[in-house]
């Protein structure tokens, strides 16, 4: 008997405890990555991570996937940064423009994070296409847009940089003093983790979104307007792309229209490493925040013990997939 | 009714599409509408015709060459009419693109390989219609470049971009004897490498390292990992390196800009830059953002990839053989080497002559 509670305790929690061991091997090769600013330097590198798993994750729960998300991320990177470079910088992208407020950038470029998704939820809902075309699509769509509007004089495709303090503090500032201060950037994406789990957990909008990744069908016949909700979805998911691109620009002081490339799929690999089904209906706020901080801490600690940037690659892949297999199985011994 | 919102949302779409591409299309109409003016005026004039150069870049959306680009429309003025075109970091979309060049019965071609083993066909190509061709920034295998001597190649010897940079880390540590933190005579250092396997990435790193070497300074390598020459790989892989290896780091050396500003932004965070925490980071580019970074005294150097001259050059030779003239020193305005070659060098940025790189 206790050998099969240990037999399925094992199965329910194999992709942890493949993941403990493997940093607990990064600890004991290098016992100095035990430390407060290990701690801080993960989840300061976590947070915009954790706030596009978050988008992503809406919509891998309605059994949808997004690969604009990554795109979308450096659109907004850059619309944010090209309204907010300090007066007497060089190369200005906008040379004549006014000191704005801070956060009316920021409000244009989430909104047009926002806007991304829309049509992103248009174009699966209303057009019937598979979301894997359409947001490919899209993915190439958002990138041509920004590469324009990067290319414009007399920016013509400069990285964008000597952004406004008050904007980069935004990114690298903290409240507290010292070791255990705590990042700004870190404060959002937990606040931001609190309003998906409230969306998630306590709202119409979460229960619809659960049955429609569950049985689209059923949700259908149970009267859920499917298309409706499917929008907003994608929506709220665009708009979060959208906060961490400008995240991701006040973090570094910078843009370039290359920002972003390839989030999506890390992303989507915290997502299921994270426990979010690819094929619907299935998927925790916390799952997420799990996955997204696993991923962190071994990018971060191969990095910290040296390990060639090729067998980096090689591991993150393989844990992807042991990831998806032991979900499948957990699920399939269930049935 | 449901059909009807759909069929009309999807020509909704493919309009918007229509008319997106419409504003290319009147973009490149432009453009042409610019060029045949400039040949009709060219044609009505009795003097000699300006010759039509017909110019492929490897790829529109990259930074150094979109400066090259605009020094070639710029240097171009007066001397050739250029037609320049996207080949979307996709050697068989350069290929097709010389067809239409050599179809069109161009004068010249100023072409920026994608691929530098694929120069070999292209100068088949070209020598087969003879119109002379001048290569840049992507260096043509030798054996191909002996294939025709209309073939001319414009662009700067990459490991001298890594020779200066390790230059600026030696002129510091000679002039600060305090960077040696540890006292031990040796230079620690992390290296921030580009995209693996890149030609660049590859023998900048190797280049910079071997000038201090033979500059008679002592290094250990602390750590070194690409952060593929992005901002933000280059935050976060110096956070770890500064993790693991803290105040024992002498020097930072990056393979480019971007990921030396990345590197920058991690060193503010562990509290440089203010009071008496300082730490060399060099880069490579010279971008706007870099030379920000010098004024603000937090970059110590970068080194310039001369796209003015380059450009300059490259439009000038094309011009002049598309002319049927023979190019030598006098009316390029560079050295040529082995008679085919025109090499720019870099050129060392730091805060002293930063104006050379604005």
């Amino acid at each position: 008997m206790n050998v099969k509670k240990a037999q399925s305790f094992v199965t329910q929690n194999a992709i942890y405890i493949v993941l403990v061991l493997l940093i607990m091997g990064i600890i004991i090769y290098e016992p100095s990555f035990m430390s407060i600013n290990t701690l801080r330097d993960v989840l300061i590198q976590s947070s915009t991570r954790v706030i596009i798993a978050l988008g992503v994750a809406f919509i891998l729960i309605t059994a949808g996937t997004d690969l604009s998300a990554g795109r979308v991320v450096g659109f907004t990177a850059v619309i944010s940064a090209s309204m907010l470079q300090i007066p007497d910088y060089s190369r200005r992208f906008f040379p004549d423009l006014p000191q704005v407020q801070v956060w009316l950038p920021i409000v244009i470029a989430i909104v047009a994070g926002l806007l991304c998704g829309l049509v992103n939820g248009i174009i699966v809902s209303k057009l019937n296409v598979p979301p894997f075309i359409a947001t490919l699509g899209t993915m190439l769509i958002v990138y041509g847009l920004n590469s324009l509007y990067f290319d414009m004089d007399p920016n013509q495709s400069q990285p964008i940089g000597g952004l406004r303090p008050d904007f980069t503090k935004i990114g690298s500032g903290f409240i507290g003093e010292g070791k255990y201060s705590i990042p700004y950037i870190v404060i959002i994406a937990l606040v931001v983790a609190a309003i998906v789990w409230v969306l998630f957990n306590k709202t119409k909008l979460g229960k619809n979104m659960y049955a429609i990744g569950g049985n689209m069908q059923a949700a259908k016949v149970s009267g859920i307007n499917v298309s409706k909700n499917l929008i907003y979805i994608y929506a709220i998911a665009g708009a979060l792309y959208g906060l961490a691109g400008v995240l991701e620009a006040a973090r570094t002081g910078g843009a370039t229209n290359n920002y972003g490339n390839m989030y999506e799929l890390d992303a989507i690999a915290a997502c299921v490493v994270g426990g979010v089904s690819t094929t619907g209906g299935i998927g925790t706020v916390p799952g997420v925040l799990v996955g997204v901080i696993i991923f962190t801490l071994i990018n971060y600690g191969l990095t910290f013990i040296g390990i060639s940037p090729y067998y980096q690659l090689i591991i993150k892949g393989l844990i992807i997939i042991a990831a998806v297999s032991f979900d499948m199985r957990k699920y399939s011994s269930k049935k | 009714m449901k059909k009807i919102t759909s069929v009309l949302l999807a020509s909704a779409l493919l309009g918007a599409a229509l008319a997106g591409c419409g504003g290319n299309n009147n973009a490149k109409t432009d453009n042409t509408g610019n060029a045949a003016k400039a040949t009709n005026s060219a044609n009505s004039g009795a003097a000699g015709k300006t010759p039509k150069v017909g110019v492929a870049i490897y790829k529109f959306d990259d930074t150094f060459m979109t400066g090259v680009r605009n020094a070639i429309d710029t240097a171009a003025k007066g001397i050739a009419t250029v037609d320049i075109v996207d080949s979307q970091n996709s050697q068989p979309t350069q290929n097709d693109k010389v067809d239409l060049f050599i179809t069109k019965k161009y004068d010249g071609m100023l072409i920026n390989p994608v691929d530098r083993t694929a120069a070999g066909v292209i100068i088949d190509k070209a020598k087969t219609a003879n119109i002379p061709v001048v290569f840049l920034n992507r260096e043509p295998l030798p054996e191909d470049m002996k294939k025709w001597d209309k073939v001319y190649y414009v662009g700067a010897k990459a490991e001298e971009s890594g020779t200066m940079s390790g230059q600026l880390i030696v002129d510091y540590w000679k002039a600060h004897p305090e960077a040696d933190k540890n006292k031990d005579g040796v230079l620690q250092y992390v290296m921030l490498k580009g995209e693996p396997g890149h030609q660049d990435a590859e023998l900048r790193t190797t280049y910079s390292i071997q000038a201090i070497e033979d500059a008679g300074i002592k290094v250990e390598k602390l750590a070194e990992d690409t952060a593929m020459w992005d901002r933000v790989k280059g935050q976060e892989k110096m956070a770890a390196f500064l993790g693991s290896h803290g105040d024992k780091i002498e020097a930072v050396l990056a393979n480019n800009d971007d990921m030396a500003l990345g590197a920058i932004e991690a060193l503010k965070a562990a509290g440089y830059f203010t009071g008496n925490k300082y730490m060399p980071v060099v880069g490579v580019d010279a971008t706007a953002p870099a030379v920000q970074a010098l004024q603000d005294g937090t970059m110590l150097g970068t080194v310039l990839n001369d796209a003015n001259n380059q450009g300059k050059a490259a439009i000038t030779l094309a011009a002049l053989l598309a002319k049927g003239e023979t190019p030598t020193k006098e009316n390029v305005g560079f050295n040529i080497t082995d008679n085919q070659y025109v090499w720019i060098s870099y050129k060392k940025i730091t805060k002293d002559n930063v104006a050379d790189a604005k």
